[in-house]
């Protein structure tokens, strides 16, 4: 740190080291190694994979500092927002500075001439050249200004100045990028619902495993798995209907990139499968009577003479070696004046333990098709398209205009002959600027440097 | 048809190596007839490889299965190929440096020898890969992989004539400016590529992004490059600084490529070419 440096109060000073590039370089490459971290360390396992992996005090340092989340990690985060207070510093800083720059007064400008990089003499007097002169300067650059220099008369033109604000496009950019990030991360949400075809939905499960209302439901009429020739499948399609205050208001057809929206929901084909409709079973008493249920899924069954019945949970194969081989349910069964009990279905004609007085038996199994849909509220999404547009935008002008400066002087060069300079300056992509210059000078009628 | 756009891919390998070795005879004997032949077969190499991707694109229509070819590793290979081929054939055109030939065409020689490795069969494309914005995803990341892979090339030539040695000369300067030109080429492209990159991600699953390793490699790749670029930007790094960034940048552009495929897991495992 220089003495300069030193002696600036302590505010000036955290403005500078936030201002600073060698900031910026230095957070970049440092989230650039955070994030090869992340992708060696498995990300979102759990605890016993890491246990696994790195033993029990691995994963205790892991979970501590939160590498097993690490691109939500709250340092992680504190990066990014470290990148963007450097970034907006950094931008604030030089703003200024681009406004003066490309704010400054065209005459003065032409009073300030750089040093020609190109110079020969024309016929004619300075005064008969200097309309030429002006023509070409502004076809070739732009509109001119003019002042006086010890006799010598300077035109001064420039293009590409709003150039010089690209580099802010793309640092605004970044920044949007960063808020449609935040604002998704608060306000969005995410989750997924499985609907049998044919039947409606009005809620979700979200990715934290809550259930959330969704406000409006959704109806799957038709959902089609179509193949390839060779068995692979082409597409996943379901058809479905959004029902808004008990009235069908939308049909839309979901296949995989194909989403589709209602009130700002997005829902996506994500997957399908078979879920359970209806068991039939076989209710059998301890004296041998035996009496046929049928147990709609998903729902409490009322049965004749006040009984209760309802599905818990099933499995459509379990294997126990020898033992058994067949559909498991796990009925739940209250009689009329009871408490309810649970008890354990198979396929008749096995000998398993019983948990109660009575048996239950599965007689048949009934399934339906479902298709899965993951569903996702996200009102940052938009800052993002318009982020990634704006960076891009940004770059191309960035890299592709700089602010160009033109300088011609002619004077007197006796004989009734006019010596003419040309200078140029520009804050980038001096071939650029060198070619432009050698073509006015070509125009003016200016020959190769050597006939000077 | 599949079967002839094969033969023409298996011969453009092998004629890729050819110009390679003219190149490098170009390069060593300083013969215009070297640098000559190598440009012509260079030429007839890219040609030949147009066409046997457009016969891909047909006979994947004839089968019934029709989808632009750059939808697993042994097409994207090839197509990297000629985004390499192309864009050093541009700056050949540009600067008429031969030189660069000897570091830039072994890249898609490299590129087609690995392709021959995997199994060309045209397979249909799964749901999730039928898309538009992975149409638009494919082609942006590599032409941008090319320019980095082009940037490095000139990078090694810069270090292996010698340049800098004398960072000043018109021949080091005009190779450090086209270095950085590539560079932001790559970068843009790489950007763009990213931006359609998400878009089809969030069609397909709701996320535009989730941090899976692929996705976070070409951040890293991104990440390095706009560092690069800030320190030439600020700090005046050029020449050989910026010769050894670009090919530190482009080992990441090879590590997203390959590496994560073959080392790490995730939603991108469908390029493993299996
Ligand atoms: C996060 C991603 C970032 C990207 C993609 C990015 C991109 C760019 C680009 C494209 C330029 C080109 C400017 C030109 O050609 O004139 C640039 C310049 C610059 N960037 Fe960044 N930048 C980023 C972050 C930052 C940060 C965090 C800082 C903080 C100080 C910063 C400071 C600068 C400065 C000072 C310049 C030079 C401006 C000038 O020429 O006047 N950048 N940046």
């Amino acid at each position: 740190m220089s003495q300069d440096q030193a002696r600036k109060p302590i505010a000036e000073r955290i403005w500078d080291f936030f201002a600073s590039v060698k900031l910026s370089f230095f957070l970049l490459l440092l989230l650039a190694v955070l994030s090869i971290a992340g992708t060696l360390i498995p990300q979102k396992e759990g605890a016993a994979a890491y246990v696994r992996a790195y033993g029990e005090a691995g994963w205790r340092f892991i979970s501590a500092i939160g590498l097993n989340d690490l691109y939500h990690a709250p340092w992680f985060v504190l990066i990014m927002a470290l990148l963007a207070a450097n970034l907006v510093i950094c931008s604030i800083n030089r703003l200024s500075l681009t406004m003066r720059i490309f704010g400054k007064d065209p005459v003065d400008e032409a009073g300030s001439m750089r040093k020609p990089k190109e110079s020969f003499t024309l016929p004619g007097e300075p005064a008969s050249n200097l309309d030429k002169a002006r023509q070409v300067l502004e076809r070739l650059v732009g509109s001119s200004a003019q002042a006086q220099d010890q006799g010598r008369t300077v035109l001064f033109a420039q293009r590409g100045g709003w150039s010089r604000f690209g580099v802010y496009v793309v640092h605004t950019s970044v920044l949007v990028i960063m808020a449609g990030a935040l604002v998704g991360n608060f306000w969005g949400y995410g989750g997924h619902v499985n609907i049998p075809v044919g039947s409606t939905v009005d809620h979700i499960i979200l990715d934290n495993g809550q259930a959330k209302p969704l406000g409006f439901s959704l109806r799957l009429d038709k959902f089609n798995v179509s193949f390839y020739p060779n068995g692979m499948p082409s597409e996943y399609r379901s058809d479905v209907t959004f029902i808004d205050g008990g009235k069908p208001v939308q049909k839309s057809t979901l296949i995989v990139n194909d989403p589709a929206e209602y009130k700002g929901i997005d829902f996506y084909q994500s997957s399908y499968g078979n879920d359970l409709k209806a068991m039939e079973v076989d209710l059998i008493r301890p004296d041998g009577a035996k009496q046929r249920l049928t147990l709609e899924a998903r729902k409490i069954n009322e049965l004749p003479g006040g009984a209760k019945a309802a599905i818990q949970g099933w499995r459509e194969r379990v294997q126990m070696g020898a033992m058994y081989d067949g559909p498991v349910a796990r009925i739940l069964y209250q009689e009329a004046k009871g408490e309810p009990q649970a008890y354990t279905a198979f396929r008749p004609g096995v000998k398993m333990p019983q948990s109660g007085p009575l048996k239950f038996e599965i007689v048949k199994v009934q399934t339906e098709s479902y298709s899965g849909l993951q569903v996702k509220y996200d009102p940052g999404v938009w800052f993002i398209w318009v982020g990634c547009t704006l960076m891009v935008i940004g770059f191309f002008i960035a890299f592709y205009f700089s602010h160009r400066k033109v300088w011609l002087r002619l004077g007197a060069a006796g004989q009734g002959r006019t010596k003419l300079e040309i200078a140029g300056a520009t804050n980038k992509n001096r071939q650029g600027l060198a070619r432009l210059i050698s073509r006015l000078s070509h125009e003016l009628g200016g020959g190769p440097k050597k006939a000077e | 048809m599949e079967a002839f756009s094969n033969q023409i891919l298996v011969a453009v390998t092998f004629t890729f190596l050819a110009a390679s070795v003219l190149y490098l005879c170009h390069w060593a004997f300083k013969s215009k007839v070297f640098g000559w032949a190598a440009s012509g077969v260079t030429w007839a190499a890219l040609a030949a490889l147009t066409l046997a991707i457009v016969l891909r694109w047909v006979a994947s229509h004839q089968m019934g299965i029709g989808h632009a070819p750059f939808s697993n590793l042994f097409e994207s290979l090839v197509f990297f190929a000629w985004t390499i081929a192309v864009i050093y054939l541009i700056i050949e055109l540009a600067t008429w440096m031969r030189t660069i030939g000897s570091f830039a065409v072994p890249l898609a020689f490299l590129s087609m020898l690995y392709a021959l490795t995997l199994d060309p069969a045209i397979k249909p494309l799964l749901p999730a890969l039928k898309s538009n914005w992975l149409i638009a995803h494919v082609i942006t990341c590599f032409l941008g992989y090319a320019g980095f892979a082009v940037s490095a090339a000139l990078g090694a030539m810069y270090l292996a004539t010698g340049q800098a040695k004398d960072p000043a000369s018109p021949r080091a300067l005009v190779l450090d400016n086209l270095i950085y030109q590539t560079v932001v080429v790559g970068f843009i492209l790489l950007t763009a590529g990213i931006v359609t990159g998400s878009i089809w991600a969030n069609s397909a699953w709701g996320t535009y992004w989730s941090w899976d390793p692929k996705e976070t490699w070409s951040l890293i790749t991104w990440l390095v490059y706009a560092s690069l670029l800030h320190s030439r930007f600020m700090r005046g790094w050029q020449g050989k600084r910026m010769a050894v960034f670009s090919l530190v940048g482009f080992a990441c552009v090879l590590f997203t490529y390959f590496g994560v495929n073959l080392l790490l897991s995730g939603l991108h495992s469908y390029a493993t070419g299996k």
